[in-house]
Formats: C-alpha cells, structure tokens, sequence
C-alpha cells in the first residue's frame, strides 16, 4: 500500500468515525422525543453507531494514527422538539452515514472497501425504517 | 536509430503531459464518462444484466398481479434509475433506435411468478436479495466510482428486499 493511498484510508476512517460520533450524539437528542417502538429502535441504532464508533478507532488505531475524538457536542441541522422532527434527524444522520462510508467505498483497499459497503447498507437499512421508503442511491448526492 | 529517437521524444512528451492530465481532473462529473478499463466495463455489463433481470421479474409480476402495483412502482422505478446510471458507464455506439436488443427486459428472462401474491413478493425479495450480493462479487476489482456506485445500488436493493420483507408493516 502506498503512502497515499494509505493516508487516503486514515482520511476516510476519520471521516467515518466523526459521522458516527455525530450519529451516537444525535441519536442520544432523537430518542429523548420518542416513544415505544420508535423509542426502542433508536436505542438499538444508537448502540450500533457506538459499536461502529468503537470499531473505526480500533481500525485506525492499529494503522498507528490517533482517532480523532468526539466533540462535546454538535450541531444539528434544524431544530429538534417533536417525535417527527426526532425521525427527520435520525434519517438526516443515517443519510450522511452512508454518505461517509463511500467514501471508505473508494479507498482502494479491498478489506476497507468491503466495510465501506456494509456500513452503506447497514445505514440505509436504517433510513429506509425510519423513512419508510427507499432510495436509488443512498449514500450518492 | 532515428525512429527510436521520434518514439523516446513522443514518450517524453506523453510523460510530461501526465501531471496536467492528473491537475486538470475535476472529477468523473467534469469529464462526462471517461474512458474505463477493461475490468470496469466487464463489472458494468454484469450488474447491468442483474438489473435487467430484476426489472424483468418486476414487470412480470406486475403484469400477473395489478393489486401491487402501488406497493411495487416505486421499487421498479429506482432499477429503471440504476439501470440508467450503470448504461451511462459505457461507452456505446448507437447504432440506431432499433439497435439495442439488451435495452428491453422480455417476460421470457424473468421465468414463472408465484401464484399468490405473498409467494411473489418472497420471490422479489429473493431477487433484490441475490442481486444485493452480486453486485459486490466483483467490485473489488471496480475504480473507486464505480465501485461507489455499485455499493449504492447493492445497499438500495437491499432496503427495497426490506420494504418487501415479512413483518415491515407496522
């Protein structure tokens, strides 16, 4: 692997690890405004993004970088105060999710290229329940 | 000798040209469809035949079953806009408006459709599921665009086999 395409993958695993630091903040603000099973299903999204979190530091930190850490907080893209808003967001995070991972997509590493698709997949198999309906392209603008 | 000296200045030159080739890349979508190598076209014409398959069984069961059609449009229109995107890849003469016997997917590529409504829908899960899988087979060989752009179609296919699952309805 070449020196840059190898600081490309770093690029691209920091990029990943900060959109899932944003998505387990966001997560933590959607669920506060839902309940039952929305509730619940935020919870599991919540748990999967810290999982994901946690593999992306282990990921770039075996390739000897330092993870980027997660901001105290962030900022969202619009205001969030009902149990629709709380969904507009957990699909605006899931949407930007698949965005980042393809660009692990691109790196081309085969191993990295492979978690990128699977975590394209795994956020857009989230957006789709929370939106209750498919795109032709997630992760494309 | 001379010849060998033409070809070195010609090879210098092709050389030199390189770098401003590589600076005045401003991405695929600056360029149009740029040209690709063999192993893209082969990946391409691959996941074009699995769209075109998949549009088949949807047209099928669509013919066989009318009642699902607000259930099953949207789905089909998204592999028409795969379809459309993954032909845009290759470069094509266009022979004329008749020459393009891969453009339409026939009944007869799609086989039988189960004979309930539930069976068929099962049977297009299994479909986007399958072609889901496929499309990643080879994209590791892919350029990185192309390569993004099949994991993007896999990923849609495999919420549209979510959206046609058991159990989605709340």
């Amino acid at each position: 692997v070449s020196a840059s395409a190898s600081s490309a993958a770093v690029a691209a695993l920091q990029a990943a690890l900060a959109a899932e630091n944003s998505a387990v903040y966001g997560y933590g603000i959607a669920g506060a405004h839902l309940t039952g099973a929305d509730k619940a299903a935020a919870m599991r999204a919540w748990i999967a993004h810290q999982a994901a979190r946690d593999t992306l530091t282990a990921m770039l930190t075996a390739r000897g970088t330092q993870p980027a850490p997660a901001a105290a907080a962030y900022r969202l893209p619009f205001r969030v105060r009902s149990a629709s808003q709380a969904i507009s967001l957990a699909v605006f995070l899931e949407d930007r999710v698949a965005a980042v991972y393809l660009g692990l997509v691109a790196v081309p590493e085969p191993a990295l290229r492979a978690f990128g698709a699977a975590g394209v997949r795994s956020a857009a198999l989230r957006a789709t329940t929370w939106r209750g309906s498919t795109l032709a392209f997630p992760g494309l603008a | 000798v001379a010849q060998d000296a033409t070809r070195r200045r010609v090879l210098a030159a092709a050389t030199a040209a390189l770098p401003l080739v590589i600076a005045g890349c401003k991405g695929v979508g600056a360029l149009g469809t740029p040209p690709k190598p063999a192993a893209d076209v082969a990946v391409v014409k691959d996941a074009i035949l699995m769209e075109t398959r998949t549009i088949a069984r949807y047209d099928a069961v669509l013919a066989a079953m009318p009642d699902l059609a607000a259930e099953l449009r949207p789905l089909l229109a998204q592999h028409h806009e795969h379809l459309a995107r993954l032909r845009a890849r290759l470069i094509t003469p266009r022979a004329g408006p008749a020459a393009s016997p891969s453009a339409r997917p026939s009944a007869s590529t799609a086989g039988p459709v189960p004979g309930t409504p539930a069976a068929a829908l099962g049977y297009l899960r299994d479909t986007e599921d399958a072609a889901a899988a496929a499309l990643l087979a080879h994209f590791g060989v892919a350029t990185a665009s192309l390569a993004q752009l099949l994991a993007s179609i896999s990923a849609s296919e495999a919420t549209h086999a979510l959206i046609l699952g058991p159990g989605r309805h709340r």
